[in-house]
């Protein structure tokens, strides 16, 4: 009873103090036990990537590893493919980044700000094209890949993700609420066009590009169907191709490669995650898109 | 002779003061952008999905010429016990994780959207972790989890004292595997995009409701479910359209049989496995067909409740 009288009496201070109330301490513990059943999996992942490789595969697993080590992450970086692939998949991810980052606020100030005959038909044509799932174009774009002579080289992965109707979508809903006048002003000083989208137009979108830079990022960095499609050649692999081919080539046993492989494959898509947390949110906000 | 070649001079001026007039109404640089972007979309776009319609009236096998076959892929496909097969997992698959994932989605979003913060956004990033992280690592993490002879999913049942499950080694649960993994995996997508419509909810309705003594539940159950509707019929649309298209998921998780095979991975096995393009690219345009139909009604749907 004096127990249940001292702790109420915190609780009073606390809600005082804090302006927290007791519904709220208990919502906050619910979920905060629901976000650990949600990071199960990943602790497996990261004791699993300090065991020794003898421990990783000995069944039944055991949580915890015997005995610490790094030597899991030294196995990593010697396995042939792997450190390249890693490697392979920032470049990549990099050049499409800022590929899609010049044609989204591009297109986007374009279809925007500029006038020219047939803007509002072409950017509905360009609009149209996110009605076609991607499987759908999956063969014919192999073929026409195929055609260009692009297949097992970066510019088949490049080309396909340069532009995205999105991006450029996103970008001109942005645009076309910054105010007129300062673009009317530009123009009245001399400015040409592309000149106002250098020094007025881009300055001022970069909160909505960060927010398309993230997601571009984490799209072709985690991408694993179109790489798998047209890439052959294992110098050309992507990480998330590398880590798929420990797997069939090795079976089961291999899991002491996939797991440091798959935690070092993390970090990338983390740190841009905890570096830009602020812009995530308020991008998923922007374009509610999953995923 | 002089007077008209004054007014040929003349009325070449005003000709290239029109010409002139006319470059200032259309931007040059809008239009060379837009037409680069146009000859861009022809290339990635337009052209693969007229080979895929094309494809699909023809039989091809990547060695011999394609044979144009009419209606016979799609006669086929109709026939086709596998096809209706992977209709079913799609379907059934879509239904399920779709309708879980937004229930949890939405309660977890309210709750989370009563705490403030530091509090908020760090469990928020817990959510959302496994949406970040690339699928591929989920997929080979899961299936590493679900290993039935010792693996960490059966440990775990086993040392709570309950039987041990085949998991995937079983075609009635290796769907249902898959669903959970894929739950998980974007729960925190769902939450993001439900707390950012809670947070559009005008806070004073909520206090009103609180100040008459609605609970968290009433609060819920009256106020920020009908003012969500909106966006849980966007979240069902953008949902169906990439359940319809996951991948690595089933290739990976894969159960016995076809128990898993979706129509996205039929699709690729028929491509680029059993060299059968023709009826391959039949199957991506069922796809396609389905998707438009499934976003017209649930578009639909959205405005025929806005209309009381």
């Amino acid at each position: 009873m004096l127990i249940m009288n001292s702790s109420l009496s915190i609780l009073a201070v606390v809600r005082k103090r804090y302006g927290i109330h007791l519904s709220q301490m208990i919502i906050f513990v619910v979920l905060i036990a629901l976000a650990m059943l949600m990071a199960y999996p990943f602790l497996w992942l990261i004791f699993s990537s300090f065991k020794t490789a003898k421990d990783i595969v000995t069944l039944p697993v055991q949580l915890m590893p015997r005995e610490w080590t790094l030597e899991s992450f030294r196995r990593v970086l010697a396995a042939p493919d792997l450190p390249r692939a890693y490697f392979n998949s920032l470049g990549l991810s990099f050049i499409i980044v800022a590929l899609v980052l010049a044609t989204s606020s591009l297109g986007g100030y374009v279809f925007a700000r500029l006038r020219f005959p047939g803007r509002e038909m072409m950017f509905l044509m360009i609009l149209s094209t996110t009605m076609v799932p991607f499987i759908t174009l999956l063969i014919p774009l192999y073929l026409v890949m195929q055609r260009f002579g692009l297949l097992n080289s970066y510019m088949a992965i490049i080309i396909p993700s340069a532009v995205t109707s999105f991006g450029i979508f996103l970008c001109r809903q942005f645009i076309s609420v910054i105010p007129r006048d300062l673009y009317e002003a530009a123009k009245m000083d001399g400015c040409g066009d592309f000149a106002i989208y250098l020094r007025i137009i881009l300055p001022l979108t970069k909160p909505v590009l960060a927010a398309l830079a993230i997601f571009t990022f984490l799209g072709s960095f985690n991408a694993y169907l179109w790489p798998l499609v047209v890439l052959n050649d294992k110098h050309l692999f992507t990480l998330p191709i590398a880590l798929t081919k420990l797997l069939s080539t090795y079976g089961v046993t291999n899991y002491d490669l996939i797991m440091p492989a798959s935690l070092l494959a993390c970090l990338p898509p983390v740190i841009v995650f905890l570096v830009f947390q602020r812009n995530f949110v308020q991008g998923i906000a922007l374009s509610g898109i999953r995923g | 002779m002089q007077d008209s070649m004054q007014y040929l001079k003349a009325k070449a001026t005003v000709a290239t003061r029109q010409k002139g007039h006319r470059a200032h109404i259309g931007s040059w640089l809008g239009l060379t952008v837009a037409l680069c972007l146009l000859i861009y979309y022809l290339i990635v776009f337009v052209v693969p999905f007229s080979i895929a319609v094309w494809l699909s009236f023809h039989n091809w096998d990547f060695i011999v010429d394609p044979k144009f076959v009419g209606l016979r892929n799609y006669q086929r496909m109709f026939n086709d016990g596998y096809f209706w097969q992977a209709v079913r997992v799609t379907v059934t698959f879509s239904a399920v994780e779709i309708s879980i994932a937004i229930a949890i989605g939405l309660v977890l979003a309210f709750l989370l959207s009563r705490l403030r913060g530091i509090a908020q956004r760090s469990i928020l990033a817990l959510f959302y972790l496994p949406v970040i992280i690339p699928s591929v690592v989920s997929v080979l993490l899961w299936r590493w989890l679900y290993i039935s002879n010792g693996g960490a999913f059966n440990v775990l049942l086993t040392s709570l004292g309950l039987p041990p499950q085949p998991f995937l080694l079983s075609s009635e649960q290796a769907l249902y595997c898959i669903i959970v993994m894929v739950i998980w995996t974007f729960l925190g997508s769902v939450m993001v995009l439900f707390l950012a419509g809670i947070n559009e909810i005008p806070e004073h309705l909520i206090e009103a409701a609180m100040l008459d003594g609605a609970g968290l539940w009433r609060q819920f159950w009256y106020i920020i479910l009908p003012l969500l509707r909106p966006v849980i019929v966007y979240q069902v649309v953008v949902s169906v359209i990439g359940t319809f298209q996951l991948f690595e998921q089933f290739v990976f998780l894969s159960g016995p049989g076809f128990s898993t095979r979706t129509l996205a991975v039929y699709t690729y096995q028929l491509g680029f496995q059993s060299l059968d393009l023709g009826y391959g690219a039949a199957v991506s345009m069922f796809i396609f067909v389905a998707l438009l139909i499934a976003t017209a009604v649930q578009l639909r749907r959205l405005h025929a409740t806005f209309e009381y």
